[in-house]
């Protein structure tokens, strides 16, 4: 009989115990729907004020791993985010503004002035002679005087005004070496960590974002979409 | 002896306190490196319903700004053209959009031209069928040929294609003699479409068609 209640008794605690339980994670689900809604309101509101005209903005959508360019709530262009680094705690209330795009090698305009010795480039759009038929060709053939998606750099960063640095880049594009991993390493989880204590202050400790695509025309399509003062939200 | 025991132990400290900061701060930037900060505190709970009531009146405005019927978005990275109706794309066309080019003029007025084809929205201002194209200053100063001063003399046939659609400051949607160089950055800004994308574009939108170029 006392075996029983005993069993009873482990029973009816394994049963509480479930029950508690399930509340409890009744509560943290409730807990995180409230969060989600909170970031959903303030992350609509923020898009509506930039939807309402007609210029394009980009969405930084960090947690859902895409950037997008948009306009009026329509999306564009959406790149696929393969890995991510971030270190910081930026102020992201409301929109933030592209304020520069900063890259090593910058894609430069080719200038023609005709009738000098420096402006004889080849001018793609040269018509073919009357009657002369037009032989459908890859576009690796031609090497086109002209600013392409394909002159745009595949690594460069984006300082906003709210005081974010980007790096931007292609996991093709990364440097293996065993230096090159080390100084990262050291960059991302020494120096920037001890920064705030032995760095020179609060310069250093900018908050940085650092995103990864898989392919290099990704970077370079951002590069060319993302102009300065482009306006959007981070997520 | 002991002097130098002494400085082996200071030495041995200073390692000691060199790997714990070292490993301490690897700890915490691994952590903060990899956690996206959860900023935005959540709402209360009495404030759910009318928080969900507003989310989904934004979401019906934001609705109410997307495109109405047709409507044009061009790629100028990609050199692409889709012919849109709500989120379903009815046409795709490989095109060529500015090539980014400077031309100055040499002489007296240097004056200068980016061929950049315009981003941002713009709307079918006309179509024209069988376009004859007014070459402006910049077409003759870019062949080194002396510009004409009658109109006569800028009109050229051909060139456009078989049809125009006009979005604006001259630059138009046209049709091309160098269809080998759809796909590239080489025009002056218009956007150049091959024959039976054009023909199909030309059909279905009308005056008015939103057009969005990035």
């Amino acid at each position: 009989m006392s075996r029983k209640k005993a069993a009873g008794a482990v029973l009816a605690a394994v049963v509480a115990g479930f029950g508690l339980s399930s509340l409890a994670a009744a509560g943290r689900v409730a807990e995180v729907d409230r969060s989600a809604l909170a970031r959903k309101q303030e992350a609509l509101t923020a898009e509506y004020g930039l939807a309402k005209d007609a210029n394009f903005y980009f969405v930084f959508d960090v947690e859902g791993r895409k950037i997008e360019l948009r306009v009026k709530g329509m999306v564009l262009r959406s790149w696929h985010i393969a890995g991510m680094r971030f270190w910081g705690r930026p102020d992201f209330a409301g929109t933030v503004a592209l304020a520069r795009k900063t890259t090593l090698k910058a894609p430069e305009r080719i200038i023609i002035k005709p009738g000098q010795e420096e402006s004889l480039v080849k001018v793609p759009a040269a018509k073919p002679a009357a009657g002369q038929a037009v032989t459908p060709a890859t576009s690796a053939d031609y090497d086109l005087e002209a600013l392409e998606l394909r002159d745009m750099p595949g690594k460069f960063s984006l300082d906003f005004d709210n005081g974010l640095h980007v790096t931007i880049r292609a996991r093709s594009g990364e440097a293996p070496g065993l230096a090159a991993r080390l100084k990262d390493a050291w960059r991302w989880y020494v120096a920037m960590p001890l920064s705030p204590v032995v760095g020179k202050g609060r310069a250093k400790t900018r908050p940085e974002l650092e995103l990864v695509f898989e392919d290099e025309k990704d970077p370079q399509a951002i590069y060319w979409h993302f102009f300065d003062g482009i306006k959007g939200i981070i997520l | 002896m002991v002097i130098k025991r002494l400085l082996l132990a200071a030495a041995a400290l200073a390692a000691l306190g060199f790997l714990a900061v070292f490993g301490a701060s690897y700890f915490i930037g691994l952590k903060a490196a990899s956690a996206w900060p959860v900023r935005i505190p959540p709402i209360a709970e009495k404030d759910v319903a009318k928080v969900e009531k507003n989310v989904q009146q934004i979401e019906k405005r934001l609705a109410g700004m997307l495109p109405k019927g047709l409507y044009i978005v061009i790629d100028t990275a990609a050199n692409r053209l889709y012919l849109k109706n709500g989120e379903q794309v009815l046409r795709e066309a490989v095109v060529s959009c500015g090539s980014g080019v400077v031309l100055e003029e040499p002489g007296g007025k240097k004056r200068s031209w980016v061929f950049d084809t315009p981003r941002g929205e713009f709307s079918v201002k006309n179509k024209i069928t069988n376009p004859y194209w007014v070459k402006p200053d910049w077409a003759f100063i870019e062949e080194g040929e002396k510009i004409p001063r009658g109109m006569e003399d800028r009109i050229e046939a051909g060139t456009l294609g078989d049809y125009a659609l006009g979005f604006g400051q001259g630059f138009f949607i046209h049709g091309t003699l160098y269809t080998r160089l759809l796909g590239r950055n080489v025009t002056h800004g218009c956007v150049r479409v091959g024959d039976e994308d054009l023909k199909f574009v030309f059909k279905s939108v009308s005056v008015g068609t939103k057009i969005y170029i990035y």
